[in-house]
């Protein structure tokens, strides 16, 4: 964190600035003394927008326990305007939340509402609504709960220029209305909303990578209430209301109904409030001290927040059941079932495709753990080699002159340094999942390097699948056979990746891309279906296996000539269906779960067996069909970018963070979506 | 018990009538009582950081701390709590791997009323005059340093987050098992005294005052450390 002041500057004749406190929505906040030894809190406000100093002016008199108080306004030798107020120690409800990632004991939580609501009707009663209600702006001082930040949102989102400002932390409270621009005292009831059920869950109902994404939830995404109590559903469900006048219409209403919720729920919970910073230290840290015995216990209403009460058994848990117990298998266990499956199987006749399958699976994942262990040994390489450099002393990047180490640090202009300090974004507070369908913003670079790495990988594990099936089945008589062979797999994984690649991290309509990928999988059978010509490839014995059938055609589309080998239509048709049939951008995803996992192989070798059984009928070979499939689905998977999950977090943050370089545009997109 | 009771309402009659002193009857008497303890002066060194984004902490450097009332003509407790507390109401010191608290004044330690002198362990509260409260912890097992919390709301004078009571060395990052908690630094910094001079380091590079730290850094009053993401102040209290 960078700061625009160094300790012992003086911008305000009478303060000697002290440390800098943190960077809140409206700039740098600073602790300083006044001459004579009193603390304050001076805040810099960004931009001297006069809109956003009439709404401070506005609220400089007003005086109530639970408002951080301001005490001046006043201007610097810069003419940057600055807050002079009331300096609150102890940690603010956002750094609480941190110590409690599961949600806090319910006194707490009526602790802090209490002091909210009071201070909150306080404002609402002047007619004044704060509108950047976040865990941010709620501080305690020596138990008493203040909100801070007053009078400075009031106009600030009216101007479209200070949208783009807006950071991730704000969006997460903000209502579904202001997109719309109303700005009525049901925001603030939002806001409350979803403060009080972060309290209770440790999370945020709508979270997502961007503030596009989180916006968009507020408009249209049902909160999961399910992780809630049950006697308190109903009061958040009213606080979180769409439409503002569904929603409850006042914070003491809000706290009214949560405290009823509360006692029917369990009346046994003391609702008081901690009274002395032991108590709440002791709550807040696991620092053992006598007195943390007494600090009451978390209600049992609250573990149910953990436990999902779904019921005990119904088909849909059965199926996750039976998934789950596949997952828990080892991997070569898998295979070693796989193969008992396909014994089974080899009874219904479909034995070639399936011994070819588990030859292609068994060459793969083979491939898999050796391509793993080299690329294992270079990451412990290149870490070591990190370790050194760091136990060396030799910090590669030189730090950025420190803008404040000299006492008057004005020499560069301010508005210049707020925008190089201002890159940091508060991150998510819990560990999130990261699957294919996390929306993320991937800058080009990124998805370029992806995209082409993932290709020249492809040609390896084409060569590997290829060999596999040339030397362990009697399938590719004879080189052009396994030319061709791999010619047309290659083709297809790259029908597969590229789009794939293109589309990751990207909102998807799966229809839509099924229907792409369907269009891609014609071509490829196109080219299927005309590559023997020019390769000069003997078809009758490439395509042996194939039974002939009496012709059929659909006006000029031959689907069988009668000649025992597929048609160029057959073959369009078997990979049309093939693309569409799987999800495939899935299994070329970053963030699939695993680099190669075999389920999706074998039920892509399933569904490749599907479509040649049906398409037996119009002279299709079966072997052929089903090994593409599986050879396929291994050779997107050993050849697709993977991010491992421990690292998802950090290059997703990574992402974002190049993606939003220039400005946050999706946050426009989203109001204008809405607007619209 | 009862005497320090009626000192505390004696003191509450004085602060009315604008006297912020202890008042002079009870001083003496306070001195009577603790006879030789009075003799008992400040063995160490205050300092004060000032760390962005987290806190001002002060920083006694030594091996015993008293703690007391602050004074305007006499020196100072080290640590000086704005409290109806005598100016040396009770000495912490460390002793090898143990802290020990000898009470000039009654001082409950852990709930129990201490006579003379006890052994304290991290978590315990010292408790003086019945309502002062005062955490005290070892966050680390790599250092003997500790961590004084104000638990109830008297405090310093000056506005201080707690008081570390550097014996060895004191750490400052992002975990909550070092001294002081600062969740946004990237990496460890360690305060230390060789030579009775305090001075720093870290893995990741630092400056102090714009030069690169080479190593450690002494710290003296004014010198102002920064480094990726993190700066601090470090303040000589006289």
């Amino acid at each position: 964190m960078k700061f625009t002041f160094a300790p012992e500057a003086r911008p305000l004749d009478g303060y000697t600035i002290k440390r800098a406190i943190h960077r809140g929505g409206f700039g740098e906040v600073y602790y300083a003394l006044s001459d004579a030894g009193k603390e304050v809190a001076l805040k810099l406000l960004n931009n001297n927008l006069e809109v956003e100093l009439r709404g401070v002016r506005q609220c400089l008199n007003l005086k109530h326990t639970n408002l951080v108080t301001i005490f001046d306004i006043r201007e610097d030798g810069d003419n940057d305007h600055w807050v002079v107020m009331e300096y609150v120690g102890g940690p603010g409800l956002y750094e609480t939340l941190q110590g409690y990632p599961e949600g806090m004991p319910l006194n707490e939580v009526l602790a802090w509402l209490t002091g909210m609501t009071a201070g909150l009707s306080f404002l609402h009663d002047r007619g004044i609504v704060h509108r950047d209600l976040k865990p941010a702006n709620v501080f305690r001082d020596q138990g008493q709960v203040k909100i801070g930040d007053v009078g400075l949102s009031k106009y600030i989102s009216e101007s479209r220029r200070s949208a783009q400002t807006q950071s991730v932390g704000t969006v997460y409270y903000m209502a579904p209305e202001v997109a719309r621009g109303r700005y009525g005292r049901e925001v603030d009831v939002y806001a409350m909303g979803i403060m009080l059920y972060e309290m209770l869950t440790g999370n945020v109902p709508f979270d997502g990578q961007t503030t596009a994404e989180i916006l968009m939830k507020h408009l249209t995404a049902e909160p999961d209430l399910s992780v809630l109590p049950q006697k308190l559903r109903p009061v958040i469900m009213g606080a979180l209301e769409k439409d503002p006048d569904q929603r409850i219409s006042t914070v003491e209403e809000l706290e009214n109904k949560f405290r009823a919720a509360v006692s029917g729920e369990n009346a046994s919970i003391p609702v008081t409030l901690p009274r002395t910073k032991t108590e709440r230290a002791a709550a807040a840290e696991s620092v053992s001290s006598p007195r943390a015995t007494q600090r009451p216990e978390r209600s049992p209403v609250l573990e149910d927040t953990v436990i999902s009460d779904a019921p005990p058994s119904s088909p849909k848990t059965a199926l996750a059941a039976a998934a789950a117990l596949w997952n828990s298998i080892p991997q070569s266990l898998q295979f070693v079932i796989g193969g008992a499956i396909a014994l089974l199987i080899i009874e219904a006749d479909m034995l070639r495709p399936l011994a070819v399958g588990g030859i292609i699976g068994g060459a793969a994942f083979l491939g898999y753990q050796m391509l793993r262990m080299v690329t294992e040994n270079v990451e412990k390489k290149k870490n070591e080699n990190e370790q050194v450099v760091k136990a060396a002393g030799v910090a590669p990047p030189p730090p950025p002159p420190p803008a404040g180490v000299s006492p008057q640090p004005s020499v560069q202009p301010k508005r210049e340094r707020f925008r190089r300090a201002r890159k940091n974004k508060p991150t998510p507070q819990s560990p999130r999942t990261f699957t294919p369908a996390t929306l993320r913003s991937i800058p080009a670079g990124y998805r370029a390097t992806d995209l082409f790495s993932s290709l020249s990988l492809s040609l390896i594990a084409v060569s590997l699948v290829t060999v596999a099936v040339f030397y362990t089945t009697d399938m590719l008589g004879n080189m052009t056979h396994a030319v061709y062979f791999a010619a047309v797999t290659m083709l297809a994984s790259w029908a597969v990746i590229v789009p794939s690649k293109l589309w990751e991290g990207r909102s998807a309509d799966g229809f839509a891309r099924r229907l792409v990928m369907a269009t891609i999988g014609i071509g490829v059978g196109l080219v299927a279906g005309e590559l023997p010509k020019f390769l000069l490839v003997d078809q009758q014995d490439l395509f042996r296996g194939a039974m002939a059938t009496p012709p059929v055609a659909f006006g000029r589309v031959v689907l069988s000539d009668g000649s025992g080998n597929p048609t160029t239509a057959s073959l369009m048709l078997f990979f049309a269906v093939l693309f569409a049939a799987r999800r495939w951008w899935w299994q070329a995803d970053s963030f699939r779960s695993s680099r190669f996992r075999v389920t999706s192989a074998l039920l892509t070798l399933l569904v490749g067996m599907a479509i040649t059984g049906a398409l037996q009928e119009v002279t299709f070979p079966d072997a052929l069909g089903a090994t593409w499939a599986l050879a396929l689905s291994a050779v997107v998977q050993l050849s697709s970018g993977w991010t491992p999950h421990a690292d998802r977090q950090k290059l997703a943050e990574e992402q974002q963070q190049v993606a939003d370089k220039p400005h946050e545009e999706p946050v426009d997109v989203a109001v204008e979506a809405a607007n619209a | 018990m009862s005497a320090t009771l009626e000192n505390d309402s004696q003191y509450r009659t004085n602060l009315f009538f604008g006297e912020t002193l202890i008042p002079e009857a009870s001083t003496e008497e306070l001195v009577e009582e603790s006879g030789e303890e009075t003799s008992v002066s400040s063995q160490c060194r205050k300092f004060m950081l000032w760390i962005d984004g987290v806190g001002g902490w002060q920083l006694c450097t030594g091996n015993s701390f008293i703690i007391g009332a602050p004074s305007l003509e006499k020196e100072s407790a080290d640590i000086a709590l704005l409290a109806n507390v005598s100016r040396q109401h009770a000495s912490l010191y460390c002793e090898g791997e143990d802290w020990r608290l000898t009470a000039h004044q009654p001082t409950q330690v852990a709930g129990k009323l201490i006579e003379s002198e006890t052994v304290i362990r991290s978590g315990d509260q010292i408790c003086m005059a019945e309502r002062v409260r005062l955490g005290f912890r070892i966050p680390s097992v790599l250092s003997t340093a500790a961590v004084i919390d104000f638990e109830s709301d008297h405090r310093p004078s000056y506005s201080v987050d707690g008081i570390i009571l550097l014996t060895d060395h004191c750490l400052l990052g992002p975990r909550r098992d070092h001294h002081i908690y600062c969740s946004h630094w990237p990496d460890l910094v360690v305060l230390f005294e060789q030579d009775g001079e305090l001075r720093c380091r870290s893995n990741s590079t630092l400056h102090a005052d714009g030069a690169v730290v080479r190593d450690s850094a002494p710290l003296s009053h004014g010198t102002v450390i920064t480094g990726e993401d993190l700066r601090f102040r470090v303040e000589q209290m006289d």
